[in-house]
Protein backbone atom coordinates (compact mmCIF):
# COMPACT_ATOMS: atom_id res chain seq x y z
CA UNK A 1 0.00 0.00 0.00
CA UNK A 2 2.73 2.34 0.84
CA UNK A 3 4.86 1.44 -1.99
CA UNK A 4 1.77 1.79 -4.36
CA UNK A 5 1.18 5.94 -2.78
CA UNK A 6 5.41 6.73 -3.63
CA UNK A 7 4.72 5.35 -7.27
CA UNK A 8 1.62 7.43 -7.27
CA UNK A 9 3.59 10.41 -6.22
CA UNK A 10 6.26 10.13 -8.03
CA UNK A 11 4.25 9.67 -11.25
CA UNK A 12 2.22 13.11 -11.15
CA UNK A 13 5.97 14.92 -10.22
CA UNK A 14 6.93 13.49 -13.36
CA UNK A 15 3.50 14.41 -14.78
CA UNK A 16 4.27 18.02 -13.82
CA UNK A 17 7.65 18.28 -14.66
CA UNK A 18 7.46 16.63 -18.34
CA UNK A 19 6.47 19.87 -19.83
CA UNK A 20 8.89 22.11 -18.05
CA UNK A 21 11.88 19.39 -19.40
CA UNK A 22 10.41 19.27 -22.74
CA UNK A 23 10.17 23.02 -22.97
CA UNK A 24 13.86 23.17 -21.61
CA UNK A 25 15.07 20.25 -23.97
CA UNK A 26 13.12 22.05 -27.01
CA UNK A 27 15.01 25.27 -26.35
CA UNK A 28 18.11 24.25 -25.83
CA UNK A 29 18.44 22.03 -28.81
CA UNK A 30 16.97 25.34 -30.88
CA UNK A 31 19.82 27.24 -29.35
CA UNK A 32 22.60 24.52 -30.01
CA UNK A 33 21.65 23.86 -33.50
CA UNK A 34 21.32 28.13 -33.95
CA UNK A 35 25.14 28.31 -32.58
CA UNK A 36 25.98 25.35 -34.47
CA UNK A 37 25.16 27.08 -37.41
CA UNK A 38 26.55 30.51 -37.04
CA UNK A 39 30.22 28.69 -36.01
CA UNK A 40 30.25 27.24 -39.40
CA UNK A 41 29.37 30.54 -40.77
CA UNK A 42 31.23 33.25 -38.39
CA UNK A 43 34.88 30.62 -38.16
CA UNK A 44 37.84 32.16 -38.55
CA UNK A 45 40.29 29.86 -39.77
CA UNK A 46 44.03 30.39 -37.65
CA UNK A 47 46.75 29.51 -38.66
CA UNK A 48 47.96 26.48 -37.39
CA UNK A 49 51.32 27.29 -36.68
CA UNK A 50 50.17 29.87 -34.47
CA UNK A 51 48.37 27.49 -32.26
CA UNK A 52 51.90 25.40 -32.76
CA UNK A 53 53.55 28.50 -31.35
CA UNK A 54 51.34 29.09 -28.53
CA UNK A 55 51.71 25.27 -27.69
CA UNK A 56 55.36 25.31 -27.40
CA UNK A 57 55.18 28.40 -25.10
CA UNK A 58 55.41 28.80 -21.27
CA UNK A 59 52.18 30.70 -21.58
CA UNK A 60 52.83 32.83 -17.91
CA UNK A 61 52.22 35.61 -20.02
CA UNK A 62 55.31 37.43 -18.21
CA UNK A 63 55.86 40.42 -20.79
CA UNK A 64 59.94 39.55 -21.44
CA UNK A 65 59.05 39.45 -24.89
CA UNK A 66 57.72 42.59 -25.40
CA UNK A 67 54.56 41.41 -26.23
CA UNK A 68 51.07 41.44 -24.28
CA UNK A 69 51.48 37.96 -23.53
CA UNK A 70 52.06 34.36 -24.76
CA UNK A 71 49.33 34.00 -27.87
CA UNK A 72 50.42 37.84 -28.99
CA UNK A 73 53.98 36.89 -29.16
CA UNK A 74 52.80 33.41 -30.71
CA UNK A 75 51.21 35.49 -33.67
CA UNK A 76 54.31 37.77 -33.63
CA UNK A 77 56.73 35.40 -34.33
CA UNK A 78 54.83 33.73 -36.98
CA UNK A 79 54.52 36.62 -39.07
CA UNK A 80 58.34 37.54 -38.44
CA UNK A 81 60.43 34.63 -37.58
CA UNK A 82 63.30 37.54 -36.61
CA UNK A 83 61.76 37.61 -33.20
CA UNK A 84 62.98 34.46 -32.62
CA UNK A 85 64.39 33.61 -28.86
CA UNK A 86 62.87 36.19 -27.47
CA UNK A 87 61.24 34.00 -24.50
CA UNK A 88 63.28 33.66 -21.54
CA UNK A 89 61.37 31.76 -19.51
CA UNK A 90 61.27 29.10 -22.69
CA UNK A 91 64.75 29.29 -23.24
CA UNK A 92 66.64 26.88 -25.53
CA UNK A 93 63.32 24.01 -24.71
CA UNK A 94 61.35 26.62 -26.71
CA UNK A 95 62.85 28.32 -29.18
CA UNK A 96 64.01 24.68 -30.84
CA UNK A 97 60.19 23.91 -30.82
CA UNK A 98 58.96 26.99 -32.50
CA UNK A 99 61.83 26.62 -34.71
CA UNK A 100 60.61 23.06 -35.73
CA UNK A 101 57.19 24.65 -36.29
CA UNK A 102 58.65 27.54 -38.67
CA UNK A 103 61.08 24.97 -40.43
CA UNK A 104 64.18 27.04 -39.22
CA UNK A 105 67.53 26.45 -38.77
CA UNK A 106 69.22 27.75 -35.27
CA UNK A 107 72.65 28.17 -34.58
CA UNK A 108 74.04 29.86 -31.43
CA UNK A 109 73.83 28.75 -28.39
CA UNK A 110 70.59 28.71 -26.41
CA UNK A 111 71.36 28.56 -22.96
CA UNK A 112 68.69 30.14 -20.80
CA UNK A 113 69.37 33.48 -19.01
CA UNK A 114 69.39 33.60 -15.52
CA UNK A 115 69.96 36.39 -12.97
CA UNK A 116 72.93 36.66 -11.11
CA UNK A 117 73.40 39.07 -8.60
CA UNK A 118 76.58 40.46 -8.22
CA UNK A 119 77.17 41.60 -4.65
CA UNK A 120 77.50 38.69 -1.75
CA UNK A 121 77.67 41.42 1.24
CA UNK A 122 75.38 40.24 4.17
CA UNK A 123 75.09 42.87 7.56
CA UNK A 124 77.81 41.47 9.20
CA UNK A 125 80.14 41.83 5.97
CA UNK A 126 78.60 45.72 5.42
CA UNK A 127 79.51 49.04 6.50
CA UNK A 128 76.78 51.06 7.80
CA UNK A 129 76.99 54.62 8.87
CA UNK A 130 73.58 54.84 10.10
CA UNK A 131 70.36 53.29 10.77
CA UNK A 132 68.14 53.86 7.60
CA UNK A 133 65.07 54.88 8.18
CA UNK A 134 63.30 56.23 5.37
CA UNK A 135 60.63 54.24 2.73
CA UNK A 136 61.47 50.54 2.60
CA UNK A 137 62.26 50.48 -0.98
CA UNK A 138 65.79 50.06 -2.67
CA UNK A 139 64.81 52.35 -5.22
CA UNK A 140 64.51 55.02 -2.23
CA UNK A 141 67.18 54.43 -0.12
CA UNK A 142 69.49 54.24 -3.08
CA UNK A 143 68.41 58.54 -4.08
CA UNK A 144 69.02 59.70 -0.76
CA UNK A 145 72.72 60.15 0.28
CA UNK A 146 74.24 56.60 1.42
CA UNK A 147 73.31 55.23 4.86
CA UNK A 148 75.27 51.86 3.72
CA UNK A 149 79.10 52.44 2.89
CA UNK A 150 79.09 50.71 -0.28
CA UNK A 151 77.29 52.72 -3.03
CA UNK A 152 77.54 49.64 -5.27
CA UNK A 153 76.41 46.84 -3.08
CA UNK A 154 72.87 45.36 -2.65
CA UNK A 155 70.80 47.55 -0.45
CA UNK A 156 68.62 44.41 0.92
CA UNK A 157 64.94 45.79 0.76
CA UNK A 158 63.75 43.66 -1.91
CA UNK A 159 62.46 45.99 -4.94
CA UNK A 160 63.56 42.97 -6.51
CA UNK A 161 61.63 39.97 -4.59
CA UNK A 162 58.33 42.85 -5.19
CA UNK A 163 58.97 42.57 -9.01
CA UNK A 164 59.46 38.97 -8.81
CA UNK A 165 55.86 36.94 -10.14
CA UNK A 166 57.75 33.50 -9.43
CA UNK A 167 58.94 33.91 -5.80
CA UNK A 168 61.98 33.26 -6.54
CA UNK A 169 64.04 36.30 -5.00
CA UNK A 170 64.45 36.47 -1.44
CA UNK A 171 65.93 38.68 0.99
CA UNK A 172 68.31 37.25 3.74
CA UNK A 173 70.25 39.26 5.86
CA UNK A 174 70.59 42.07 3.77
CA UNK A 175 71.21 40.24 0.86
CA UNK A 176 69.18 39.17 -1.94
CA UNK A 177 69.46 35.51 -2.69
CA UNK A 178 68.10 33.64 -5.92
CA UNK A 179 66.34 30.71 -6.13
CA UNK A 180 67.45 29.20 -9.21
CA UNK A 181 64.69 26.20 -8.46
CA UNK A 182 61.86 28.89 -9.15
CA UNK A 183 62.98 31.05 -11.56
CA UNK A 184 62.02 31.13 -15.30
CA UNK A 185 64.54 34.33 -15.98
CA UNK A 186 62.18 36.75 -17.10
CA UNK A 187 64.70 39.65 -16.40
CA UNK A 188 61.89 41.38 -14.28
CA UNK A 189 64.35 42.05 -11.28
CA UNK A 190 67.53 42.59 -13.35
CA UNK A 191 65.33 45.73 -14.61
CA UNK A 192 64.08 46.94 -11.22
CA UNK A 193 67.44 47.20 -9.61
CA UNK A 194 68.34 50.25 -8.87
CA UNK A 195 72.03 49.49 -8.64
CA UNK A 196 71.86 47.25 -11.70
CA UNK A 197 73.46 44.64 -9.63
CA UNK A 198 71.49 41.98 -11.22
CA UNK A 199 72.81 40.57 -14.58
CA UNK A 200 71.04 38.33 -16.86
CA UNK A 201 73.43 35.59 -17.90
CA UNK A 202 73.42 32.62 -20.24
CA UNK A 203 74.01 29.54 -17.96
CA UNK A 204 76.00 27.19 -20.23
CA UNK A 205 76.56 25.18 -17.13
CA UNK A 206 74.99 24.85 -13.54
CA UNK A 207 76.50 26.07 -11.31
CA UNK A 208 77.72 29.03 -12.71
CA UNK A 209 81.17 30.93 -11.47
CA UNK A 210 80.64 35.02 -10.93
CA UNK A 211 82.31 37.67 -9.42
CA UNK A 212 79.98 38.32 -6.68
CA UNK A 213 80.83 42.28 -5.96
CA UNK A 214 80.11 45.22 -8.22
CA UNK A 215 82.27 48.03 -6.14
CA UNK A 216 84.32 49.92 -8.38
CA UNK A 217 86.02 52.10 -5.53
CA UNK A 218 89.64 50.96 -5.42
CA UNK A 219 91.02 48.75 -3.56
CA UNK A 220 91.53 50.30 -0.09
CA UNK A 221 88.23 52.07 0.07
CA UNK A 222 86.66 48.80 -0.99
CA UNK A 223 88.04 46.48 2.04
CA UNK A 224 87.87 49.32 4.39
CA UNK A 225 83.69 49.22 4.06
CA UNK A 226 83.00 45.33 2.91
CA UNK A 227 84.83 41.85 3.97
CA UNK A 228 83.88 40.91 0.83
CA UNK A 229 84.27 43.19 -1.87
CA UNK A 230 86.21 42.82 -5.43
CA UNK A 231 89.59 45.27 -4.08
CA UNK A 232 90.66 45.16 -8.69
CA UNK A 233 94.13 43.00 -6.78
CA UNK A 234 94.04 41.11 -10.67
CA UNK A 235 95.12 37.67 -9.59
CA UNK A 236 91.95 35.86 -11.34
CA UNK A 237 93.05 37.44 -14.41
CA UNK A 238 96.49 36.12 -14.32
CA UNK A 239 95.16 32.49 -14.42
CA UNK A 240 92.83 33.10 -17.28
CA UNK A 241 92.01 36.04 -19.62
CA UNK A 242 88.30 35.31 -19.22
CA UNK A 243 88.69 37.89 -15.99
CA UNK A 244 88.97 40.96 -17.07
CA UNK A 245 89.64 43.84 -14.76
CA UNK A 246 88.84 46.87 -15.35
CA UNK A 247 87.69 50.28 -12.66
CA UNK A 248 88.67 47.94 -9.89
CA UNK A 249 86.41 45.44 -10.61
CA UNK A 250 86.82 41.98 -11.87
CA UNK A 251 84.63 41.10 -14.19
CA UNK A 252 84.01 37.45 -15.73
CA UNK A 253 83.46 37.41 -19.33
CA UNK A 254 80.39 35.41 -19.76
CA UNK A 255 80.32 35.46 -23.92
CA UNK A 256 83.57 33.06 -23.84
CA UNK A 257 82.55 30.80 -20.42
CA UNK A 258 83.79 27.81 -20.66
CA UNK A 259 84.43 25.62 -17.51
CA UNK A 260 88.80 25.36 -17.16
CA UNK A 261 90.75 24.42 -14.70
CA UNK A 262 92.54 28.14 -14.37
CA UNK A 263 88.75 29.40 -13.80
CA UNK A 264 88.83 27.25 -10.43
CA UNK A 265 92.27 28.08 -9.79
CA UNK A 266 91.10 31.52 -9.75
CA UNK A 267 88.28 31.07 -7.72
CA UNK A 268 90.71 29.71 -4.73
CA UNK A 269 93.82 32.04 -5.33
CA UNK A 270 90.98 35.36 -5.00
CA UNK A 271 92.05 36.96 -1.54
CA UNK A 272 88.69 38.35 -0.82
CA UNK A 273 86.66 35.11 -1.60
CA UNK A 274 84.27 37.16 -4.13
CA UNK A 275 84.58 34.65 -7.09
CA UNK A 276 81.68 32.15 -6.01
CA UNK A 277 79.39 29.47 -7.80
CA UNK A 278 75.57 30.46 -8.53
CA UNK A 279 72.83 28.14 -9.73
CA UNK A 280 70.62 25.36 -8.65
CA UNK A 281 73.98 23.28 -7.44
CA UNK A 282 76.00 25.63 -6.08
CA UNK A 283 76.61 25.16 -2.78
CA UNK A 284 75.90 27.16 -0.18
CA UNK A 285 77.30 30.62 0.38
CA UNK A 286 78.43 31.41 3.88
CA UNK A 287 80.19 34.43 4.52
CA UNK A 288 84.01 33.64 4.98
CA UNK A 289 85.24 33.62 8.63
CA UNK A 290 85.70 37.23 9.55
CA UNK A 291 89.80 36.28 10.59
CA UNK A 292 90.10 35.18 7.08
CA UNK A 293 88.71 38.43 5.26
CA UNK A 294 90.11 40.89 7.69
CA UNK A 295 93.60 40.01 7.16
CA UNK A 296 95.69 42.66 5.94
CA UNK B 1 -1.25 57.15 -34.73
CA UNK B 2 -1.67 56.33 -30.83
CA UNK B 3 0.66 53.37 -31.66
CA UNK B 4 3.57 55.57 -32.59
CA UNK B 5 3.28 58.02 -30.05
CA UNK B 6 2.71 55.12 -26.97
CA UNK B 7 5.87 53.67 -28.61
CA UNK B 8 8.11 56.78 -29.00
CA UNK B 9 7.29 57.99 -25.33
CA UNK B 10 7.99 53.93 -23.82
CA UNK B 11 11.46 54.83 -25.47
CA UNK B 12 12.35 58.02 -24.58
CA UNK B 13 10.95 56.74 -21.16
CA UNK B 14 12.99 53.77 -21.14
CA UNK B 15 16.05 56.05 -22.22
CA UNK B 16 15.93 58.88 -20.06
CA UNK B 17 13.70 58.29 -17.38
CA UNK B 18 13.72 55.00 -16.72
CA UNK B 19 17.30 54.71 -17.69
CA UNK B 20 17.79 51.22 -16.05
CA UNK B 21 21.85 51.97 -15.28
CA UNK B 22 20.85 55.55 -13.77
CA UNK B 23 17.39 54.43 -11.90
CA UNK B 24 17.84 51.06 -11.47
CA UNK B 25 21.13 50.34 -11.36
CA UNK B 26 21.70 47.72 -13.32
CA UNK B 27 24.89 47.10 -15.42
CA UNK B 28 27.02 48.72 -12.69
CA UNK B 29 29.92 46.45 -13.70
CA UNK B 30 30.84 46.83 -17.35
CA UNK B 31 29.13 50.58 -16.49
CA UNK B 32 32.63 51.02 -14.11
CA UNK B 33 34.58 48.84 -16.08
CA UNK B 34 34.82 49.21 -19.52
CA UNK B 35 33.99 53.13 -19.57
CA UNK B 36 38.21 54.26 -19.36
CA UNK B 37 37.83 55.33 -22.90
CA UNK B 38 35.08 56.51 -25.25
CA UNK B 39 35.47 54.32 -28.25
CA UNK B 40 35.18 51.40 -25.89
CA UNK B 41 32.57 52.57 -24.45
CA UNK B 42 30.46 53.06 -27.42
CA UNK B 43 31.65 49.57 -28.84
CA UNK B 44 30.71 47.73 -25.21
CA UNK B 45 27.36 50.10 -25.55
CA UNK B 46 26.37 48.77 -28.95
CA UNK B 47 26.85 45.13 -28.12
CA UNK B 48 24.96 45.50 -25.02
CA UNK B 49 21.83 46.79 -27.58
CA UNK B 50 22.00 43.89 -29.63
CA UNK B 51 21.93 41.50 -26.83
CA UNK B 52 19.18 43.49 -25.13
CA UNK B 53 17.38 44.11 -28.16
CA UNK B 54 17.62 40.30 -29.20
CA UNK B 55 17.03 38.44 -25.94
CA UNK B 56 14.41 41.10 -24.99
CA UNK B 57 12.72 40.46 -28.17
CA UNK B 58 13.02 36.24 -28.06
CA UNK B 59 12.22 35.95 -24.45
CA UNK B 60 9.10 37.88 -24.83
CA UNK B 61 7.61 35.97 -27.63
CA UNK B 62 9.59 32.77 -25.89
CA UNK B 63 7.14 34.00 -22.78
CA UNK B 64 3.93 34.68 -24.72
CA UNK B 65 3.80 31.70 -27.02
CA UNK B 66 4.92 28.98 -24.46
CA UNK B 67 5.11 29.94 -21.04
CA UNK B 68 1.98 31.44 -20.33
CA UNK B 69 -0.24 29.37 -22.53
CA UNK B 70 2.12 26.16 -21.03
CA UNK B 71 1.75 27.65 -17.66
CA UNK B 72 4.88 27.43 -17.37
CA UNK B 73 6.09 31.02 -15.93
CA UNK B 74 8.49 29.20 -13.25
CA UNK B 75 10.56 28.53 -15.56
CA UNK B 76 11.11 31.55 -17.03
CA UNK B 77 14.44 33.23 -15.22
CA UNK B 78 16.22 29.62 -16.44
CA UNK B 79 14.72 30.00 -19.92
CA UNK B 80 16.28 33.84 -19.97
CA UNK B 81 19.65 32.71 -19.08
CA UNK B 82 19.40 30.54 -21.91
CA UNK B 83 18.06 33.04 -24.72
CA UNK B 84 20.43 35.32 -23.19
CA UNK B 85 23.35 33.07 -23.30
CA UNK B 86 22.94 32.17 -26.52
CA UNK B 87 22.44 35.76 -27.90
CA UNK B 88 26.21 36.74 -26.00
CA UNK B 89 28.04 33.74 -27.68
CA UNK B 90 26.89 34.85 -30.88
CA UNK B 91 27.93 38.53 -30.39
CA UNK B 92 30.87 37.18 -29.57
CA UNK B 93 31.82 35.21 -32.57
CA UNK B 94 30.03 37.78 -34.89
CA UNK B 95 32.68 40.55 -33.47
CA UNK B 96 35.62 38.09 -33.86
CA UNK B 97 34.85 37.24 -37.11
CA UNK B 98 34.53 40.88 -38.36
CA UNK B 99 36.35 43.51 -35.44
CA UNK B 100 39.27 41.48 -34.13
CA UNK B 101 40.51 44.95 -32.39
CA UNK B 102 37.14 45.19 -30.74
CA UNK B 103 37.70 41.59 -29.73
CA UNK B 104 40.52 41.58 -28.44
CA UNK B 105 39.90 45.14 -26.41
CA UNK B 106 36.85 43.76 -24.35
CA UNK B 107 38.57 40.46 -23.41
CA UNK B 108 37.30 39.42 -20.70
CA UNK B 109 34.10 41.68 -20.64
CA UNK B 110 32.34 40.40 -23.87
CA UNK B 111 31.77 36.58 -22.60
CA UNK B 112 30.65 38.34 -19.27
CA UNK B 113 27.78 40.34 -21.00
CA UNK B 114 25.98 37.13 -20.32
CA UNK B 115 25.55 37.85 -16.81
CA UNK B 116 24.98 42.13 -17.31
CA UNK B 117 22.01 42.57 -15.27
CA UNK B 118 20.84 45.36 -17.45
CA UNK B 119 19.28 42.46 -19.63
CA UNK B 120 18.09 39.98 -17.82
CA UNK B 121 16.51 43.25 -16.17
CA UNK B 122 14.84 44.13 -18.96
CA UNK B 123 13.87 40.99 -19.69
CA UNK B 124 11.93 40.44 -16.24
CA UNK B 125 10.73 44.32 -16.56
CA UNK B 126 9.27 43.93 -19.51
CA UNK B 127 6.80 40.90 -18.08
CA UNK B 128 6.34 42.83 -15.14
CA UNK B 129 5.45 46.02 -16.38
CA UNK B 130 3.00 43.87 -18.66
CA UNK B 131 3.56 44.89 -22.21
CA UNK B 132 1.13 43.00 -24.44
CA UNK B 133 2.49 44.30 -27.66
CA UNK B 134 5.11 42.74 -28.80
CA UNK B 135 6.25 46.12 -31.26
CA UNK B 136 6.08 47.77 -27.87
CA UNK B 137 8.74 45.29 -26.56
CA UNK B 138 11.08 45.64 -29.39
CA UNK B 139 11.67 49.02 -28.96
CA UNK B 140 11.97 48.99 -25.37
CA UNK B 141 14.36 46.30 -25.42
CA UNK B 142 16.08 48.38 -28.18
CA UNK B 143 15.41 51.54 -25.88
CA UNK B 144 16.87 50.12 -22.48
CA UNK B 145 20.36 49.15 -25.04
CA UNK B 146 20.07 52.58 -26.51
CA UNK B 147 19.94 53.63 -22.58
CA UNK B 148 22.71 52.10 -21.42
CA UNK B 149 24.89 53.24 -24.65
CA UNK B 150 23.86 56.75 -23.75
CA UNK B 151 25.28 56.03 -20.07
CA UNK B 152 28.15 54.47 -20.89
CA UNK B 153 29.19 57.05 -23.38
CA UNK B 154 28.63 60.16 -20.64
CA UNK B 155 30.53 58.20 -17.87
CA UNK B 156 33.70 57.68 -20.89
CA UNK B 157 33.34 61.12 -21.74
CA UNK B 158 33.64 62.26 -17.96
CA UNK B 159 36.39 59.58 -17.15
CA UNK B 160 38.43 60.69 -20.04
CA UNK B 161 38.40 64.15 -19.18
CA UNK B 162 38.80 63.55 -15.68
CA UNK B 163 42.43 61.94 -16.59
CA UNK B 164 43.85 65.47 -17.23
CA UNK B 165 42.23 66.51 -13.76
CA UNK B 166 43.96 67.32 -10.91
CA UNK B 167 42.39 64.86 -8.67
CA UNK B 168 43.04 64.89 -4.65
CA UNK B 169 45.26 61.86 -4.52
CA UNK B 170 42.85 60.03 -2.35
CA UNK B 171 40.22 60.07 -4.35
CA UNK B 172 42.13 59.10 -7.46
CA UNK B 173 41.04 55.91 -9.64
CA UNK B 174 37.74 54.15 -8.36
CA UNK B 175 36.56 56.62 -5.91
CA UNK B 176 36.29 59.78 -8.57
CA UNK B 177 34.64 57.35 -10.49
CA UNK B 178 31.56 56.33 -8.16
CA UNK B 179 31.51 59.96 -7.41
CA UNK B 180 31.03 60.79 -10.68
CA UNK B 181 28.51 57.39 -11.04
CA UNK B 182 26.34 59.42 -8.11
CA UNK B 183 26.22 62.98 -9.19
CA UNK B 184 25.32 61.83 -13.01
CA UNK B 185 22.29 59.42 -11.20
CA UNK B 186 21.42 62.59 -9.02
CA UNK B 187 21.19 64.50 -12.69
CA UNK B 188 19.26 61.63 -14.41
CA UNK B 189 16.91 61.97 -11.24
CA UNK B 190 15.54 65.15 -12.26
CA UNK B 191 13.52 63.79 -15.49
CA UNK B 192 11.63 61.56 -12.82
CA UNK B 193 7.85 62.41 -13.26
CA UNK B 194 8.35 64.04 -16.85
CA UNK B 195 6.35 61.37 -18.43
CA UNK B 196 3.07 59.79 -16.73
Amino acid sequence: MENMLILASVMESIQTIWPAAALMFGLGTGFAVVLLIADIKLRIEQDPKITDIYNALPKIDCGTCGFAGCSAYAKAVAADPELLGKCSPGGAAAMNRIAGVLNLQISGSGAPRRPIVHCRGRCGDKTFYASYRGIESCISANAQPPVQACTFGCLGYGDCTRACKFDAMEVCDGLVAVNYEKCTGCGACAKTCPRSLIEMVPFVEDPMLTVACSSKENGKTTRAFCKVGCIGCGLCAKQTDLFVVADNLSRLNYEKYAPSAPMHTAMTKCPMKVIVFRGKNAPADVSPQPAAAAAP
Amino acid sequence: MDLVISLSLGFIGIVLINNLVFTKFLGCCPYLGVSGRLDMAFGMGLAVTFVTTLAGTLTWLIDHLFLIPCGLEVTRYVCYILVIAGAVQLVEMYLRKFFPPLYESFGIFLPLITTNCVILGLCLFLNIWGIKNFLEAVVLSFGAGIGFTMAICIMAGIRETLEDADIPECLKGAPITLITAGLLTLGFMGFAGMIK
